[in-house]
């Protein structure tokens, strides 16, 4: 193909193209929010259901969560070391967020251990749901994603109820609720978006 | 009076490289051929003259005995791109 010289609109035409595929990059298809979110609002609601009709000991379905945390976590380990295909870009929002997930898991298992050990589950749970409402609040920033900067602001509202709930009972249905519109609803519009954009035609031939 | 445009950038593989680096932190050479549709010959030759003019920087190496070529904005190549497109604004504002 010979070089072309282009006219002053269609330069920027085509800065604009190559930008918005370059933007198409950093968007998130929203599957981690979804699988999490529907992880953790199950545990919660299983739980309640537990409280309710004494199946199991109170924490059962979230010891259950920790084993399915840990074999997701080996399986996506796996994954990335031997089947994952490179996407062959690195940008900006991406090696932040990688930065971030280390800072939020690190956070995450620092409440916790201390749930474990001493911390009652009652605000254990509120401080988890808060660490939700921050690193959702980043991510909706970063990617200017408005349901989810809505979903983090919500979250924060449950977080802080949960703290002032008297009962476990009560605290599951906050934390429920927290991912329902912190990780759930903003994960579904996130992927339902990114599905439309794959959708969209490639950009013409260069 | 005008500025001129910059005639590294005023070429369409060209520019359409620059604008894609310009908005990601590296990329690999088989991204920016996807992304542009262009052929791995043309595109080589394209991305060699950026280099040349120091807009971007080529990082060769080997991964799984398989050659990988990155590429990355420089600030130079940003303070160009941001020239031109301040050039362009003029010409289509007169």
């Amino acid at each position: 193909m010979e070089e072309r010289q282009l006219s002053q609109h269609e330069s920027l035409l085509l800065i604009r193209q190559m930008i918005e595929t370059a933007k198409k990059e950093q968007k998130d298809d929203g599957k981690g929010w979804i699988v999490w979110g529907w992880m953790l609002f199950v545990s919660s609601i299983l739980t309640i259901a537990n409280l309710h009709f004494k199946w199991f000991n109170t924490y059962f379905f979230w010891n259950l969560f920790g084993v399915a945390t840990v074999i997701i976590f080996l399986y996506e380990t796996i994954n990335i070391l031997y089947f994952k295909k490179r996407t062959g870009v690195r940008t900006y929002t991406k090696d932040l967020f990688e930065k971030l997930n280390t800072g939020f898991f690190i956070s995450l298992l620092f409440i916790i251990v201390a749930i474990n050990t001493g911390v009652l589950p009652t605000k254990g749970f509120a401080l988890l749901i808060s660490l939700y409402a921050f690193w959702i609040l980043i991510y909706g920033t970063a990617l200017n994603f408005r349901p989810s900067i809505v979903g983090a602001y919500l979250s924060w509202g449950f977080g802080i109820a949960a703290l002032f709930v008297k009962t476990f009972e009560w605290v599951m249905v906050m934390h429920a609720l927290a991912v329902l519109f912190g990780y759930i609803v903003p994960g579904h519009i996130a992927y339902k978006e990114f599905r439309k954009l794959q959708r969209k035609e490639k950009p013409e031939s260069v | 009076m005008f500025k001129e445009l910059d005639p590294i950038l005023h070429s369409q593989l060209r520019l359409a490289v620059i604008s894609l680096l310009v908005s990601v932190k590296e990329a690999e050479f088989t991204f920016l051929k996807e992304k542009t549709n262009a052929t791995a010959g043309n595109l080589s030759v394209q991305i060699q003259k950026l280099k040349d003019a120091g807009y971007i920087e080529v990082m060769k190496k080997f991964k799984d005995n398989y050659p990988q070529t990155t590429c990355k904005i420089t600030p130079k190549g940003i303070e160009a791109f941001e020239l031109y497109v301040k050039a362009l604004s003029e010409y289509i504002n007169k």
